[in-house]
């Protein structure tokens, strides 16, 4: 039998744990001091527009990419049945990689916020010239990763290494684009034109692909069953890489950009029905004939609900992309609402569920505890609700207030309606919507302090009952053969 | 290590598995020309400027109007005109109470009241109090003097029972224009300048080098310059300073930025400001777009007319654009006709829970100074770098677009947005 050294992957996956409990305390932060009790830490270094990029970075980058190129190097091995190619590659590129991220990231506050949405990362931090170290990390592990799918074993590509091999050329080439190019292009709303490509091919060609792959490898792996459909998959794969790549631009429709170019971002916005029906048709028909599995075991249940909220995003996405629907929703916090059911609901869902296979089987224990991965699950699922609901029903809400504005035929009527209810009025309608957020928020953020306590436990602590690790499909140590 | 046992990347691979692969990179480049790099080579407005007068704001009064905030004993603002022989544009005008004399030989650049066409020049010359005493081929105390008796005795004449029915007796400030023995000078800038002089037509250069060139569809000139002048004082052990229209002259570039005085153009602090707005996440509440939607351009507009959606030309002078994703606070993109007072921006930045009632935004009182003397007598403290950057930058949205003589805050909106949302017009 083959063994793995996982020492990258570990490397990858056990700060990023912590990072997410981080990520989501400045999160909950935020929604308290930002909007419950708006600036209540008040200063130069606390207020909402410091704060607020430390929470992206930390669950973008620190957190989701970060696991997701941990779990790479766990699974991508075991699917070529091969070592990784080269661990002293991914320890360079681990050397390089979170220096970069922490300094960046903890940069904000002293003002180095490079200013382009999910760019923010500065040119250097002091001596470190953190947006360089950042792509050559990158550019080392998608080389690494290159590598050890050429000189593989097993012959046939599963799914999951399409997609990463996808997203591994992607990933670099829309961050060479966000990071760089964007300061080649003339200045204005070209460079805005190539920022929304880079912002939503971040979340398109980088988070959907990644986290697909960790789905398509670990619900099979999880359920002891073989994927429903390979070509379903690549159907779905494919039709990704066709769709996303256009549709930056319907981040600023009813914007200053041309029309013809909003309307064709729309377009292929109600292309991405496509891919997202392979992808949730398949997941479920794989469970179907394992579904009493989904009441056994945490990160099933993880995935298949990261697979509904999948299901749901990639519904709004399109919909919202339409004018109509766009005149409501954008500029308000179904945005925010959006944005977090995709990167938390569907993908951090998707890495939790491959961090619970994978841990047991890097550390050879099984998980610490059950219960409390089913706790984490309930209180997630739970959190969720109020968190998401108040931001789309608040959201959608506003966005009707502001539409009042519209009602009438002549200028004197749109005033008085403006008159009669200003913008500051609408912003304190949202509050009770606020609370909830921050509420469910908070759960959110006390379930995954049991996920980072579960985990560490799970590497630190002595196997609690050796006879334990029969009754656990978790703990079987995986072979490469697994979703094949 | 178990060697591999293909060598081959692409194992067995399958023909329409290549077919397809070739289709989707071709495809995503497909995506990469149309949606990154054909929109600025179609579209021109991507990269044309909305006018004439956003052109000339940004590359030429922007980077020659210095501002100082730092003026010993005053929380007001300093505005200074950097003028430059052969390239400023500057008129010399007359009013009813406002005369100009002028040696012969300047003569031809005074525009008098009520004549037309304008004239312009770009010869550097200012204007300054005839001073007594100063004996040249041209006396300008005992010229000015005696204009001023004449137009006395005229007013007179015009009004002769002034004294019976209280009106006070007209005095007429009579400057004399000169010419400067410089390539170079500094003028006095109006207080809280947003707008500038803008001419469009009836002007004409009075100038050898300018004549001859086409005339353009419109320019921006400093009306009246005078030169901008200052006294130093020493405060215990420190050198301060203040505006002074008999002091110094300021000799150079150099001395009017460093210390003590401390100016910095308008366009360094639009730049910075820039950066102020992107470090303090300004952006992450405030989108920076008027979008097409009646909502919007009711939001951001007066009280009579609409605010016209923004067009991408508005953008083209900006290194990074916040066009937003999301509206925690108002939009942005014309806040400078709508709150164009710094002493609002000032109380508002200090306490935005106090200045607009309702608000969840943050203070930004690190955008002031601590002010132990208590001198600036100001409530909130004495606004540093970062204010005065912010500042500029907000007062550059909305009010660019179009020159001031044809704003939209005036109804002469060229898109009509009044037509469209009232729907007599259809886009």
């Amino acid at each position: 039998m083959l063994t793995f050294d996982d020492t990258p992957a570990k490397w990858m996956i056990y700060p990023a744990v912590l990072f997410l409990v981080l990520g989501m305390s400045f999160g909950v932060f935020i929604a308290f001091n930002g909007f419950v009790f708006p600036d209540y830490f008040s200063g130069e270094y606390i207020h909402f527009g410091k704060i607020r990029p430390i929470h992206v970075g930390h669950v973008t980058l620190l957190w989701l990419l970060s696991a997701n190129i941990g779990l790479f190097y766990y699974f991508v091995p075991r699917l070529c049945g091969v070592p990784l190619w080269s661990p002293n590659v991914a320890y360079v590129s681990i050397a390089l990689w979170w220096p970069a991220l922490i300094l960046g990231t903890y940069s904000y506050p002293w003002g180095t916020n490079f200013g382009w949405e999910y760019a923010e990362l500065p040119v250097h931090v002091g001596l470190f010239p953190t947006k360089l170290m950042f792509t050559l990390a990158f550019a080392l592990v998608a080389f690494n990763l290159y590598m050890t799918v050429a000189t593989r074993r097993y012959e046939k590509m599963y799914v999951s290494l399409w997609y990463t091999m996808g997203t591994m050329f992607w990933t670099l080439f829309t961050v060479l684009v966000g990071f760089y190019i964007i300061n080649w292009v003339p200045m204005g709303i070209s460079r805005v034109n190539v920022s929304f490509f880079y912002v939503h091919n971040l979340v398109g060609l980088i988070f959907t692909p990644m986290g697909l792959a960790q789905a398509y490898y670990f619900l099979p792996k999880l359920a002891n069953t073989p994927i429903y459909s390979h070509r379903l998959s690549m159907i779905g794969f494919w039709s990704i890489a066709f769709v996303y790549a256009w549709i930056g631009a319907h981040h600023i429709i009813h914007g200053p950009v041309s029309q013809w170019l909003q309307t064709t971002s729309i377009v292929f916005s109600i292309w991405l029905f496509i891919p997202v029906w392979t992808v949730v048709t398949n997941l479920f028909a794989t469970l179907k004939p394992q579904w009493s599995e989904y009441t056994q075991s945490a990160p099933i249940r993880f995935i298949m609900m990261g697979n509904i909220f999948y299901l749901l995003t990639c519904i709004q996405g399109p919909l919202m992309a339409l004018r109509n629907v766009n005149e409501i929703t954008s500029k308000t916090d179904w945005v925010i609402g959006h944005s977090h059911i995709s990167l938390y609901g569907t993908f951090t869902f998707f890495a939790i569920a491959g961090i619970y296979q994978a841990v047991p089987v890097m550390v050879k224990k099984p998980l610490w505890s059950n219960k409390l991965a089913n706790w984490h699950f309930s209180l997630n699922l739970f959190g969720s609700i109020p968190f998401m609901l108040s931001l789309w029903i608040g959201g959608f809400w506003q966005g009707m207030l502001w539409s009042t504005w519209a009602d009438g035929g002549t200028y004197a009527a749109f005033h008085n309606h403006l008159t009669e209810l200003p913008f500051l009025q609408t912003v304190a309608d949202m509050r009770p919507f606020w609370i909830w957020r921050a509420i469910g928020g908070a759960i959110v953020l006390f379930a995954n302090m049991l996920f980072a306590v579960n985990i560490f436990n799970t590497i630190i602590l002595p196997e609690k009952d050796p006879l334990q690790e029969r009754k656990l499909p978790l703990s079987s140590v995986g072979n490469a053969k697994a979703a094949l | 290590m178990t060697p591999p046992l293909h060598n081959n990347f692409f194992y067995r691979l399958e023909k329409s598995a290549v077919i397809t692969f070739i289709g989707v990179i071709l495809l995503f480049s497909c995506a990469v020309v149309v949606t990154l790099i054909a929109p600025s080579l179609v579209d021109p407005s991507w990269t044309l400027p909305a006018s004439s007068y956003q052109v000339q704001m940004y590359e030429v009064v922007d980077p020659n109007i210095y501002i100082s905030g730092s003026q010993s004993g005053g929380a007001d603002l300093q505005f200074a005109y950097h003028l430059k022989n052969n390239e400023s544009l500057l008129s010399f005008e007359e009013t009813e109470f406002s005369r100009i004399v002028a040696p012969p030989d300047l003569e031809k650049y005074i525009t008098h009241q009520g004549e037309r066409p304008l004239k312009l020049t770009s010869r550097l010359l200012m204007l300054r109090k005839p001073i007594k005493g100063v004996q040249t081929s041209f006396n300008a105390y005992e010229m000015a003097e005696a204009l001023r008796q004449k137009l006395q005795e005229d007013w007179e004449e015009k009004n002769p029972q002034w004294k019976e029915q209280g009106l006070t007796k007209f005095d007429y400030a009579i400057s004399e224009l000169y010419a400067l023995d410089a390539q170079e000078g500094f003028a006095v800038a109006p207080p809280d300048v947003i707008l500038e002089n803008w001419i469009s037509s009836d002007f004409v250069f009075v100038d050898t080098k300018l004549q001859d060139k086409e005339l353009p569809p419109g320019v921006v000139y400093i009306s009246n310059p005078k030169e901008y002048r200052i006294a130093r004082f020493s405060n215990g052990n420190t050198l301060e300073w203040k505006y002074d229209p008999n002091g110094e002259i300021i000799s150079s570039i150099e001395a009017l930025k460093s210390h003590p005085l401390g100016f910095r153009s308008r366009a360094e602090l639009i730049s910075l400001g820039e950066k102020v707005f992107a470090a303090e996440g300004c952006w992450y509440c405030h989108t920076d777009q008027t979008r097409t939607l009646v909502q919007d351009v009711v939001a951001n507009g007066s009280e009579s007319y609409p605010a016209p959606p923004s067009s991408a030309n508005e953008y083209i002078y900006q290194k990074i654009t916040f066009p937003g994703t999301r509206r925690i606070g108002p939009d942005l993109s014309r806040v400078g006709v709508k709150r164009p007072s710094r002493d609002w921006h000032k109380a508002h930045f200090w306490s935005p829970k106090t200045a607009s009632e309702g608000s969840i935004m943050p203070a930004f009182q690190h955008f002031f100074d601590y002010d132990p003397r208590g001198t600036a007598h100001s409530p909130t403290g004495v606004p540093n770098l970062s204010f005065e950057a912010i500042f500029q930058y907000l007062m550059t949205k909305g009010t660019r677009i179009t020159p001031p003589t044809e704003a939209w805050w005036l109804g002469k909106d060229p898109l009509n947005t009044m037509d469209i949302i009232e729907g007599r017009k259809e886009i």
